[in-house]
């Protein structure tokens, strides 16, 4: 109660009062900062780790990437008669090792963050959908 | 009249217990008479996890205990190792650490007191905080391609350098940083209702405090001058100026004081490190083991073997983390694989004191200590 | 004839609007006919209570609509953007989704009391607009003791939180009911006592009379509204009904981040919705009341050849659209009090405050100032 009478005139709720309606009116540098997600999209770094890539031509398929994974996330699978990664993206925690651990510089991270699915199996990626030709788009 | 002790459990799913933390409270009416905590709902094995993994592939896992600031848990890591190993890191590669933690501390404090404000009721300054936060965590995503589970540091170095326009970003951010901190203290420090559920809650002397082990915030607010970037000082925190944040209450408020001091701290030390940022390779160029292939391009691992064996021995290093002391004690065999890593997490340490600071105190009290202690489950259970 | 003083409800402005267009003693006639022409009254008041219970339904839905606004103003967001233009439409999708989730009964409750009380809560929310001066002569019933009728009902609402919070067969539930039974009981009486210092100005407890009272102005420019005299007053009204309401920061009965959700922890589908109907209609209803009571109620400056009931329709709902905006922005701006903390004002502050205010009024009116 003495910490009552001290306090009595709430000027500190007040501030407070003002410095939140200079929010509502947004008066000086205080705008709105929502980016309304699946309508517009915020610009992603270029460095930005997202699903991998594998370059088609680069890849020679010796598996330093799968021995480099902290999760056992790749595999290395027999695809269109050579060896190429796989990844169980559920698994995969996007580190970057693999990246760091290509001697090729065959393996890339791209900006595709998107990667929800229905199933277990369909998180897994196979070469068919790894795969990229140098100079393409992945 | 007699009356019944009512034994309530707050959590594993609750809502402001930070995650999956589980009080066993017995209370008489609102009063909490006994609390004691559970632990391990969050529990994943990364110590063990670690015996399994080589020195590099840990580094992730670090990412994941506290996985509001990472990169001190990164660092930590990284300089036990270095440790071990005896490796003499690059200035650049250190200066580029301490920005990263420093800014990393900036988003933890956020995230404390956004939280803690968040438990009492009041959502908007989590709102505020994350605004901020969110600038940083592009800053972040700018520098090493992701927003919170960076395993950005490497043995000996950095993974990737600062990428073009990352410094006026980050100018603007600390200028921003500073009107915000101001907006800030002008909705929460003097706010009656605030000071009311805060000052002179969940009190801890100084000698309390050290003998249950805190670190960090929650120590300095009890008044104990104690920083270990001042004590035992590492990386180039020798050549900075900062000033450690000190309050002798003891209280949740003083907790709180701290870390918004604190965050100043850290924008005057980012600012110094952005003048002085000197010119040199990122990566330790000491080679063990394997030559790295030719023509593969200037990235930390072609100046790093991808395996990595430090010589047989044991080590204890310990940082400063936003939180307190985070220390990685790490015991080599010789081989790719450590043989023992033990992770000093300073949220288990200041948690282990709750019981104590909330005996005799009510339910909202316990919420508002347990936000002002600042924990994050995954550092707890590991 | 629009602006009849003899018009003291609703019912006897539709009698008129009807006899103006000519249609109303046919209607009468054909009723009379038949010996019932107290059905007729009965039917147009019933409409008239329809009418008002849409009206306020329709404002609670867009009172969920603007809290969130509101909050995401203040906190640098939008809010809902996706139904309807601005989201406007969002309060009727939450609508439908409550509609639809499974209205469960945990297996240890009270099953009877646990339906019972999201009704007992929901009615008195609604019962309590009846004596609420819309504007001119837009009131469903001018009750001579409207003010202790409006005391009177929304003493009812805790009975139902501690019958929902009994009734759940959880402590989280438990702890909130009695908590808000506590802060209820505290506050109805600083609000009472505040609420009498005004009566002692107008000498009658219904409403319509209070906003009268509060029409002239003083030296022609400052409007008599009770606030100017009863400045403690208003204050300590304002805070007691906030307090009543249970919102930030003195929501303790359901007190999201200590008491789950307090004492409508366990409910959920409609049950739950009428909860959350009951709050916002709470919310309306006591914005009005104290627009009525300190804020001049309807009165403002008379706009010519507009009829006097939609002006001041309109003047009413601008004044309690700024309470409630007052409110919503007090509820962004503090955190939330500590229950001992709150009752401590409660009974220590408050009350003696109010007490003095009583004092003073009294004086006011020996003295003669109104």
């Amino acid at each position: 109660m003495a910490w009552m009478s001290k306090n009595w005139t709430m000027t500190g709720i007040i501030m407070g009062l003002v410095v939140t309606l200079k929010h509502v009116l947004h008066i000086g540098d205080r705008p709105t900062v929502t980016v309304q997600y699946p309508y517009e999209r915020m610009k992603l770094a270029p460095r930005f780790r997202g699903r991998h890539a594998v370059d088609e031509d680069a890849c020679i398929g010796c598996g330093i990437c799968e021995v480099n994974c902290p999760n056992s996330t790749i595999r290395i699978v027999k695809y269109k008669g050579r060896w190429f990664p796989e990844l169980n993206l559920g698994m995969c925690m996007f580190c970057g090792l693999c990246v760091d651990a290509c001697p090729m510089n065959a393996i890339k991270m791209t900006q595709d963050y998107e990667l929800a699915d229905y199933t277990r199996e369909s998180v897994v990626y196979g070469p068919d959908r790894l795969l990229f030709k140098r100079g393409e788009k992945w | 009249m007699e009356t019944e002790e009512l034994l309530i459990n707050m959590g594993p799913v609750h809502p402001s217990t930070h995650g999956v933390l589980r009080f066993k409270l017995r209370m008489d009416g609102e009063i909490i008479k006994e609390c004691t905590i559970v632990l391990g709902y969050l529990h994943r094995g990364t110590e063990k996890l670690a015996e399994m993994k080589t020195y590099l592939q840990f580094i992730p896992y670090t990412d994941r205990l506290d996985y509001v600031s990472a990169m001190p848990s990164n660092y930590a890591y990284v300089k036990a190792v270095e440790e071990l190993a005896d490796i003499e890191v690059p200035l650049r590669a250190e200066y580029i650490r301490v920005l990263v933690m420093e800014l990393n501390r900036i988003v933890n404090h956020l995230v404390a007191i956004g939280s803690l404000l968040m438990d009492l009721g009041a959502s908007t300054m989590m709102m505020w905080g994350f605004r901020e936060r969110e600038k940083a965590l592009q800053l972040f995503e700018m520098l090493c391609g992701a927003r919170m589970t960076f395993s950005y540091m490497r043995i000996g170095g950095v993974r990737e350098d600062l990428p073009d326009g990352f410094i006026p970003k980050l100018k603007e951010f600390i200028e921003d940083m500073e009107k915000r901190i101001a907006d800030y203290e002008q909705l929460i420090n003097n706010n009656e209702i605030f000071l009311m559920r805060m000052k002179g809650i969940a009190t801890i002397s100084a000698e309390e405090a050290i003998n249950y082990g805190m670190t960090g915030p929650t120590l300095r607010g009890s008044g104990v001058n104690y920083d270990i970037r001042r004590l035992e000082p590492y990386s180039i925190y020798p050549d900075l100026d900062f000033k450690v944040c000190v309050r002798s209450e003891g209280d949740s408020y003083a907790r709180y004081i701290v870390r918004i001091d604190e965050m100043r701290e850290s924008l005057h030390i980012l600012r110094q490190l952005i003048d002085n940022m000197p010119e040199s390779s990122i990566i330790a160029t000491q080679k063990y083991g394997i030559i790295p292939m030719t023509g593969a391009p200037y990235t930390a691992q072609t100046y790093f073997p991808r395996i990595f064996t430090p010589p047989a021995g044991e080590v204890y290093s310990r940082i400063e983390a936003p939180k307190g002391e985070l220390g990685f004690y790490i015991v080599s065999d010789g081989t790719t694989k450590p043989y023992r890593i033990k992770i000093r997490s300073p949220s288990f340490c200041n948690l282990a004191a709750i019981p104590q600071l909330v005996r005799g105190l009510k339910i909202p009290d316990l919420i508002a200590a347990f936000g002002s202690i600042d924990v994050v489950l995954g550092d707890v259970d590991r | 004839m629009w602006t009849g003083d003899t018009m003291t409800n609703a019912y006897e402005l539709i009698v008129n609007i009807l006899t103006a267009i000519g249609v109303y003693d046919q209607i009468y006639n054909l009723f009379e006919i038949f010996g019932m022409a107290y059905v007729l009254k009965i039917l147009i008041v019933s409409v008239l209570i329809a009418v008002l219970f849409a009206f306020v339904l329709v404002t609670v839905m867009f009172l969920t609509w603007m809290e969130r606004k509101v909050v995401a103003l203040v906190q640098v967001r939008y809010g809902p953007m996706v139904t309807g233009p601005r989201g406007l439409l969002q309060p009727v999708m939450d609508g439908i989704k409550l509609i639809g989730k499974e209205d469960i009964i945990p297996a240890k409750a009270d099953r009877w009391i646990f339906t019972l009380a999201p009704f007992i809560v929901f009615v008195p929310a609604l019962l309590i607009f009846i004596p609420i001066p819309f504007g001119n002569s837009l009131i469903i019933s001018d009750l001579r003791v409207g003010l202790l009728y409006i005391i009177a009902i929304s003493a009812v609402s805790p009975i139902a939180v501690l019958l929902a919070g009994w009734a759940s067969n959880n402590k989280y539930s438990l702890l909130g009911a009695m908590r808000a039974v506590a802060q209820d009981i505290s506050y109805t009486i600083p609000l009472a006592l505040a609420a009498i210092a005004v009566v002692i100005f107008t000498g009658s407890l219904s409403t319509v009379d209070i906003v009268n009272a509060q029409g002239d102005y003083w030296f022609g420019i400052i409007p008599k509204w009770f606030i100017f005299l009863q400045p403690i007053g208003f204050v300590l009204f304002l805070i007691a009904s906030i307090a009543e309401l249970g919102r930030i920061p003195f929501d303790f009965q359901e007190s999201e981040s200590e008491l789950v959700a307090g004492f409508f922890t366990e409910y959920s589908g409609m049950k739950f919705a009428m909860f959350f109907l009951a709050e916002y209609a709470h919310l309306f209803a006591v914005s009005g009341i104290v627009v009525t009571l300190f804020l001049g109620g309807w009165n403002g400056p008379v706009i010519p050849f507009i009829p006097v009931q939609i002006t001041s329709l309109v003047y009413f709902l601008i004044k309690t659209y700024a309470v409630i905006f007052f409110t919503m922005w007090l509820r962004d701006t503090v955190p939330r009090m500590r229950i001992d903390q709150l009752l401590n004002i409660g009974w220590k502050i408050m009350v003696p405050l109010a007490l003095l205010n009583l004092l003073v009024a009294g004086f006011l009116v020996t003295a003669g100032v109104i």
